[in-house]
């Protein structure tokens, strides 16, 4: 991962990646940390598969399929934290 | 002739093997013909009889497979409905179809026992059931015993259930093992939700052969690197998904840089024609068999080709191919005669896999007229041209464009709507065009439409437009639509 983000640094950075990718720069501010992803309609299968292509290119982290799952996607708070986690595995396996 | 019987008798032939496996969890067929045992004896305690009808409102898991084992063996019909699937929809279903009884967990559970607790048994998939030694319910169904209901996007703005028989079911999955020569050594991966027909395949050859079958997460099923690296990790050998999974496999995924799994045999797509670009590439990587299978929900699967080196020449996408399942397919003309080779016609399919007919509707009878047209080819096989209505795919899920464009409709803010498709094949997107009154961005549309319908059906993009484009006659006019989008 290129340099270490705090968790809400990738919060930040996600959301307007979300904004700006799914909402159309999300004009009326919507979108929240804490906005379920899934229940909503924003995270449908294919976008799905937009983030974490999203994350590989931005973020240098291929999330393995084992993590991929409705519980660490369900808001982007969710996914920052995950990030954040394979952060910390990175830096203390390295 | 049933479908629960695949189960129980390969659990008599090898209980340790693995029924269902991958990252979702793993059940041997001791396992899962237990626990189905255990979970119809419930569904038994709490009034479910032959012929009544029970919903599964659960994610893709273990537990929904044994649930759709525990309601077939009490003789009663299974109604699948993803997790994700919102309460509105699910309680229309639940009506439509006169549930006897839901199985359920979590958040959905206590959702559904609030809703419908007075009037439908609401079971915890998650138990606690009890476990008893011995042979559970198996109770003895007629082949023409409705095995389960498929919902559809119907055009009426309403879901239909598309009501499938244990002979319908069958059918196809005998032909399949058949065909495919399955063994209990294959792995079949399931890519699709339990809510689309593509999963009978992949759940009952499975099954049949005393196979193994490996589940993908919901949430994996476009992720092109992590289904590569699920094709490699799980071993599997017959592989069955929507051509878009594949491409987005191919060209995001980095599937054609290694070498394909050892055991890979078989590469099974449908739901939608695969350009025949990736089908070259994919021939090129692989010996594995490459089938394409044709079959709206109506008819399971009613057509199939095995694609050659000759096809690997044309210009357009593998043909559909022959009438299997043991069906006979035609193209019709618009003058009811049979279309020879050269000509277009509708096809029509009649055989054992057509449906009993639409859920609380007259039964069908005789042959299924598919609405799609084909070109008859000189040997008999058949090229898909289209549809000769109104209704689109996007990614091999069927939408009716009028039942999103009711659902946009029903927003306050909103005056108009219009839905459209953007793009072919796996670069499908569904857009819909709005006039609104008031403030109501982008992401207060998708939740009112992810409230109400599947995950398929919410648009991907949305254009807020001052009114929408009409021909001449009155009526939106659509290719106008695809220019405001640019």
């Amino acid at each position: 991962m290129n340099g270490r983000l705090t968790e809400a640094e990738l919060t930040e950075r996600l959301l307007a990646f979300f904004k700006d990718r799914f909402l159309s720069g999300d004009p009326g501010d919507e979108l929240k940390a804490d906005t379920p992803l899934l229940e909503w309609g924003i995270l449908t299968s294919l976008n799905t598969a937009i983030v974490l292509n999203h994350i590989t290119m931005e973020f240098g982290w291929h999330v393995p399929f084992e993590q991929v799952d409705a519980t660490r996607f369900k808001d982007v708070a969710s996914i920052a934290a995950m990030l954040h986690a394979s952060q910390n595995d990175a830096a203390a396996t390295s | 002739m049933s479908l629960h019987r695949l189960v129980i008798d390969a659990a008599k032939r090898h209980p340790g093997r693995s029924a269902v496996d991958g990252p979702l969890g793993r059940l041997t067929y001791a396992e899962l013909d237990a626990r189905a045992a255990a979970l119809a004896r419930t569904l038994a305690a709490r009034g479910v009889r032959p012929g009544d009808r029970v919903l599964i409102w659960a994610p893709k898991s273990p537990g929904a497979v044994v649930a759709m084992q525990a309601v077939l063996r009490l003789g009663a019909t299974y109604v699948p409905a993803d997790d994700r699937t919102p309460l509105p929809r699910i309680l229309k279903i639940a009506y439509d179809c006169s549930a006897r009884a839901a199985c359920s967990t979590g958040p959905q559970l206590a959702a559904l026992r609030k809703e419908l607790g007075q009037v439908v048994a609401c079971v915890d998939l998650d138990g606690p059931h009890e476990l008893v030694p011995g042979a559970g319910p198996d109770h003895p169904v007629a082949p023409d015993d409705c095995a389960y209901i498929l919902y559809t996007s119907g055009s009426t703005g309403a879901p239909k259930g598309v009501s499938i028989s244990h002979r319908n079911a069958c059918a196809f999955v005998e032909w399949a093992v058949r065909e495919l020569g399955a063994t209990p050594d294959d792995r079949f991966a399931n890519h699709a939700p339990f809510t689309f027909d593509l999963s009978v395949l992949d759940l009952y050859a499975a099954f049949a052969a005393g196979a193994t079958v490996t589940l993908i997460p919901r949430e994996m099923s476009y992720a092109p690197r992590q289904l590569v690296d699920f094709l490699h990790r799980e071993r599997v050998s017959i592989w069955y998904s929507v051509p878009s999974a594949l491409i987005h496999m191919m060209r995001d995924g980095g599937l054609l840089d290694g070498a394909p799994p050892p055991g890979l045999r078989a590469i099974l797509f449908a739901g939608e024609p695969f350009p025949i670009a990736g089908v070259r590439a994919l021939a090129k990587w692989t010996t594995a068999r490459l089938l394409n299978l044709y079959g709206p929900t109506e008819t399971n699967v009613c057509t199939y080709h095995e694609v050659t080196p000759d096809d690997l020449t044309r210009d357009r996408p593998p043909p559909i191919g022959l009438a299997c399942c043991g069906n006979r397919v035609w193209a019709e003309r618009a003058d009811g005669s049979v279309a020879g080779p050269g000509e277009e016609g509708e096809l029509v399919v009649d055989g054992p896999t057509v449906m009993l007919g639409y859920w609380g509707r007259e039964r069908h009878t005789g042959a299924y007229r598919t609405g799609d047209i084909v070109r008859v080819l000189s040997d008999g096989s058949f090229d898909y041209v289209g549809r000769r209505d109104s209704q689109v795919k996007v990614r091999g899920h069927r939408i009716e464009l009028g039942e999103v464009e009711a659902v946009l409709g029903t927003h306050p803010a909103v005056g108009q709507a219009a839905v459209a498709v953007l793009g072919t094949g796996m670069d499908a997107r569904l857009a819909a065009f709005v006039t609104v009154e008031g403030t109501a961005g982008p992401l207060s549309l998708k939740k009112h439409v992810a409230l109400r319908l599947p995950a398929y059906m919410i648009p991907d993009e949305i254009f807020f437009i001052d009114m929408l484009p009409q021909s001449y006659n009155g009526k939106v006019d659509r290719s106008a639509l695809l220019d405001l989008a640019g």
